[in-house]
């Protein structure tokens, strides 16, 4: 089909053989369908169709046989560049070969995580009591709210009964804040140092909006109930003090470098010649 | 490439470059279509056995073709030395071998007319009786209707060597041709099965 | 770095009156050239059948409206799910593939050129017959005129005894030959891809959108026959009396539901990976990155199409199937969330840290990502049994899948028209004018779509022509109709530039976005055999390599 003898020659070939145009296959395709035709109007359709689908079949292997006919296409060679078109782009200053870099250079450890969660987490649970002080006049209330989300028979208690103290609510309570607030704030640890600027602001006020509205539109349809007993203004301060909090002790823990750009014998510490990474020069 | 990396920038120098025939990769590409569309029919048939409202049904009627399963089986052996002995450049003995093949599939295409003539005339079991008529000449004729594209696809082969034109120039490409064929009479075992044994 | 490279004799000729090139297209064997008769053929029915949805909304844009007979309305919402998946996405995509797979990797055509025009020209012939049925539907009985089946033409409500006339016969014909053109195209990239690569070009060196599209051929090669298969029983059933969904003789009345959707469903999948592949090579490009996670981005495709073959009963969910029946299929549903999600987050990482561009191109990709994204959402929520059940055909139903097929593939079809028209024809398309085009289509599509979503949820079934007042529906399609007519605008606007930059666009030069694929390292539009001199290549990114040899690919892959 295409030019054989074009390979041979180091330089570029004056002529280059491609595969010679032909009518064949599209006569065929049209006798193919003029016979599907005649079965939806007559049958000397699809007659037509099946003279057309023979003549093209004939046609078709006089194509190819004894060999495909080829058309000599000429070769006219000019200088094609090919260079960058567009003005360079600023190098990462770390950058340590060239152009590349796996990114995240630097990451936060994931105690960092872990430590930002817990201080969130008390930064929340500070907020969350000085409302039900405020607004109840109790610190079990907002407790008690927030063990509703596991415990249905406490979305249907009276404000009384939820202002009083629960020994159960607490537990369940204590134990949601304190996996929910260490997952996130793991969750910051590995986020905040993709964000391109202002990570306190991404992780204290865009991310807590952010859930705080996913929450406020679909509560009203998973449980109603809780929904009315929810004072949104709190709900969000709350989860800002949490967002602040666990961004500022993970952003201002030290960082450190990233290995991925290394072999993965060299990460696991395996000293042997030859393990070097096949970009180093 | 790790080895090549280390000290030059030049590109490392390409091995050999070998890469499959594109007629036997297209060859490989329908086969597997055609598969695919075969397995549909065979689905229906084993779906469809056994719920046939009304008579005849597959034990009354069929006997199974084992003269033509002979027939068509064999011609596979006789394809593949025919396609040998065209390499070899041996035209006189893959011409043989060659008619020898069209012989076994005309007689299976003869042996599957008789066989619907005795239903259609003797039995009056149409495609339209019931559902194993449905099923049965659906599945069996679209089998024929390859065995029939083969058999052309043969003939012309045939009647260029008669014409002189065929050496092992285009060995490769009888033996793409033989792929089909073998197509043919691998999805016959499994229509046999389907329609003799497991439908009987 | 210059490199010697030829230039065809394309532009030399003196131009031909126009019926010799007209001729000249007819006769053509050239991928590029049979690609572009795809992509164009794809285009002309876009437009006519995205008029017809037009019409349909425009009857739907107020209560009891009469701009349209309830018969005409079936046949409109028939060829218009018809054309738009086998006239306008299939070959869309497969013209890409056509145009841009021989390019990628080095090869002069394709591995059969007159079989891919013999596949061209049968979808053709095939998409003429369908609309042909609007003259000749009426058939023997005078019943009907173009189909009005639905685009999935359920049995046994196609049968003889339910739908006279030819009609249903124009439909199974027709799509059997587009079909058959398909199954053509797909040997076709299968054998490139496999027996024509360059030198140097491993499996593993191919570009993500090659390997794309070996997936999506296998894919038509598997799931294509089953829907043939059916026709063709269909057919027997209609014209010979054969029993296949024939209830009365103890045929099953949801076997073609079955054989329908195990081709419908990896059918979707046929036309969301070309785009996938679209979105792997533009991201990069305008990211100024390589793809993130090349390995994972080809295996989670591979995994797609591998899942997206077994889960084809969620379709089915409301016909009653066994509970186990259900439970698996809703499982798998699940399942291919997970290499799409995959493929989603590998897009983000490509991005990230990246220099973008906010180029058309990559904001039509950028409004793909985000809109496949609900798409798929909503299709998860789909594929929980109970969920389906109560939304099953009501208008949730066709806002998820127009999320996919408009927001998510058209979207991605624009972009790769804006990316690859300065390759085809020499010139950029206008940027102002793309710009327009994206917003305004943004912008109509959302309106059209996501109010579409509470239609259903409100309980709007599909496929009624009109509903009464009072209802709380008439809002929501008001706004959904004038979204339309906005996106129809957005269309035009682009149909102007098209126009236009052909005229007198600006040039492009051989490689105006500064990519890394092969196909840029040839002139602008290639000449017929694509390169004088073959090609070889070291790494996945070539033209990289070609323009940092201080700095090449190969030293890192």
């Amino acid at each position: 089909m295409s030019g054989e003898g074009s390979s041979q020659d180091p330089g570029a070939p004056r002529h280059i053989e491609v595969p010679a145009p032909t009518p064949w296959p599209m006569i065929t395709a049209l006798g193919i369908t003029l016979l599907f035709a005649g079965l939806l109007t007559s049958a000397a359709v699809s007659v037509v169709g099946f003279a057309l689908i023979i003549a093209g079949g004939a046609g078709w292997f006089g194509e190819v046989f004894p060999q495909p006919r080829v058309e000599r296409a000429e070769v006219q060679t000019e200088a094609v560049e090919i260079a960058p078109t567009r003005l360079p782009v600023a190098q990462l200053a770390s950058a340590e070969q060239g152009n590349r870099a796996v990114l995240p250079l630097e990451i936060y450890p994931y105690w960092a995580g872990v430590k930002g969660g817990i201080a969130g987490g008390f930064a929340m649970a500070a907020l969350a009591v000085a409302e039900g002080l405020l607004v109840h006049h109790s610190p079990w209330y907002t407790i008690n709210i927030l063990a509703g989300t596991a415990m249905p028979g406490l979305a249907h208690a009276s404000t009384a009964a939820l202002c009083a103290f629960n020994a159960q609510a607490f537990v369940v309570a204590l134990m949601i804040h304190a996996v929910v607030s260490v997952l996130v704030g793991l969750l910051y640890g590995v986020l905040l140092p993709i964000v391109p600027r202002n990570p306190i602001f991404f992780g204290g006020l865009v991310a807590p909006l952010l859930w705080s509205g996913l929450l406020f539109a679909t509560l009203k349809v998973i449980n109603p109930l809780l929904d009315a007993r929810i004072e949104w203004g709190w709900f969000i301060s709350c989860q800002i003090g949490f967002g602040v909090t666990a961004g500022l002790v993970v952003s201002r823990s030290e960082r450190i470098h990233t290995f991925q750009h290394l072999p993965f014998a060299m990460r696991m510490g395996i000293e042997a010649p030859g393990i070097r990474p096949t970009g180093e020069r | 490439m790790a080895s090549a990396a280390l000290s030059t920038i030049a590109p490392p120098v390409a091995e050999k470059w070998e890469l499959p025939a594109r007629g036997r990769v297209g060859i490989a590409a329908l086969i597997l279509t055609e598969t695919a569309f075969f397995s549909i029919f065979v689905i229906a048939y084993i779906f469809y056995i056994g719920k046939s409202l009304t008579p005849p049904y597959p034990r009354d009627v069929l006997t199974p073709p084992v003269v033509n399963t002979i027939c068509l089986l064999s011609s596979s052996l006789t394809v593949m030395f025919a396609v040998r002995a065209l390499r070899k450049g041996n035209t006189f003995v893959f011409a043989v071998y060659w008619l020898t093949t069209i012989a076994l599939g005309l007689e299976f295409l003869i042996g599957t007319a008789v066989e619907w003539h005795r239903l259609i005339y003797h039995d009056h079991f149409t495609i339209s009786t019931n559902l194993f008529g449905t099923t049965f000449y659906s599945l069996v004729g679209l089998h024929a209707l390859h065995v029939t594209a083969g058999l052309l696809m043969l003939i012309i082969v045939m009647l260029l060597t008669v014409g002189g034109h065929v050496n092992s120039r285009y060995a490769e490409h009888t033996e793409i041709l033989s792929w089909y064929w073998h197509f043919v009479d691998a999805v016959w075992v499994v229509v046999f099965t389907t329609v003799y044994v497991i439908g009987r | 770095m210059a490199t010697e490279i030829a230039l065809g004799e394309l532009q030399s000729t003196a131009p031909l009156p126009m019926l010799g090139r007209l001729h000249e297209w007819v006769i053509t064997v050239d991928h590029k050239r049979l690609g572009l008769m795809y992509i164009g053929g794809g285009l002309l029915f876009f437009v006519i059948a995205g008029l017809q949805a037009l019409t349909m909304r425009l009857q739907l844009a107020v209560p009891d409206n009469h701009v349209v007979s309830p018969q005409v309305f079936n046949r409109l919402m028939t060829m218009h799910g018809t054309a738009m998946v086998f006239l306008v996405g299939m070959p869309i995509l497969t013209g890409f593939f056509n145009y841009l797979v021989p390019l990628m990797i080095g090869a002069r055509d394709l591995a059969f050129p007159r079989l891919n025009s013999f596949g061209f020209w049968l979808w053709f012939f095939g998409a003429l017959l369908l609309y042909f049925s609007y003259i000749g539907g009426d058939g023997l009985y005078g019943a009907g005129s173009a189909p009005d089946v639905g685009w999935f033409a359920y049995a046994p409500l196609t049968e003889r005894a339910f739908s006279r006339g030819n009609s249903t016969d124009y439909w199974i014909l027709s799509i059997l030959l587009t079909s058959v053109g398909s199954t053509a195209t797909a040997i076709n990239i299968i054998a490139t891809t496999f027996s024509l690569r360059c030198r140097g070009m491993t499996l593993g060196k191919m570009p993500v959108l090659v390997w794309l599209a070996v997936v999506v051929a296998f894919m038509m090669l598997l799931a294509l026959p089953p829907l043939s298969a059916a026709q063709v029983m269909l057919l027997l059933d209609r014209y010979l009396g054969a029993h296949f969904f024939d209830t009365q003789a103890g045929g099953s009345a949801i076997l073609w539901q079955h054989f329908f959707w195990i081709f419908g469903h990896p059918e979707v999948y046929i036309l969301v990976i070309p785009v996938f592949a679209f979105a792997s090579e533009i991201i990069p490009v305008f990211s100024r990155k390589v793809i993130f996670g090349y390995q994972v981005m080809v295996a989670a495709s591979c995994a797609i199409a591998f899942i997206s073959m077994g889960v084809w009963a969620h379709h089915m969910f409301a016909v009653g199937l066994t509970p186990a029946g259900n439970a698996f299929f809703a499982t798998s549903t699940m399942l291919v969330a997970v290499p799409t999600g995959i493929k989603i987050f590998n897009w983000i990482g490509t991005m990230w840290g990246g220099k973008l561009r906010f180029r058309v191109p990559m904001l039509f990709s950028l409004g793909f990502l985000f809109q496949f994204l609900v798409a798929g959402l909503t299709g998860i929520m789909l594929g929980v049994a109970p969920f389906d059940w109560q939304l099953t055909d009501t208008y949730f139903v066709v806002a998820h899948f127009h999320y996919v097929l408009v927001g998510a593939i058209v979207f991605m079809i624009f972009a790769a028209i804006y990316y690859w028209f300065p390759k085809a024809t020499g010139r950029m398309l206008n940027e102002r004018l793309g710009q327009w085009h994206f917003w305004l289509f943004l912008v109509g599509f959302h309106l059209t779509f996501d109010p579409l979503h509470f239609a259903g949820l409100h309980g709007m079934p599909r496929r009624i022509y009109t509903y009464q007042p009072g209802r709380g529906l008439e809002g929501i399609n008001l706004i959904a109709s004038i979204g339309a007519l906005v996106q129809a605008l957005a269309v035009l606007i682009f149909v102007v530039n098209v126009g236009y930059s052909l005229a007198g666009g600006e040039e492009a030069g051989p490689d105006p976005w500064d990519a890394w694929t092969l196909e840029w390292s040839t002139t602008s539009p290639p000449p017929e055999y694509n390169y004088a001199k073959e090609p070889e290549v070291h790494s996945r990114r070539p033209l990289w390599d070609l323009k940092h040899p201080e700095d090449p690919d190969w030293l890192y892959e």
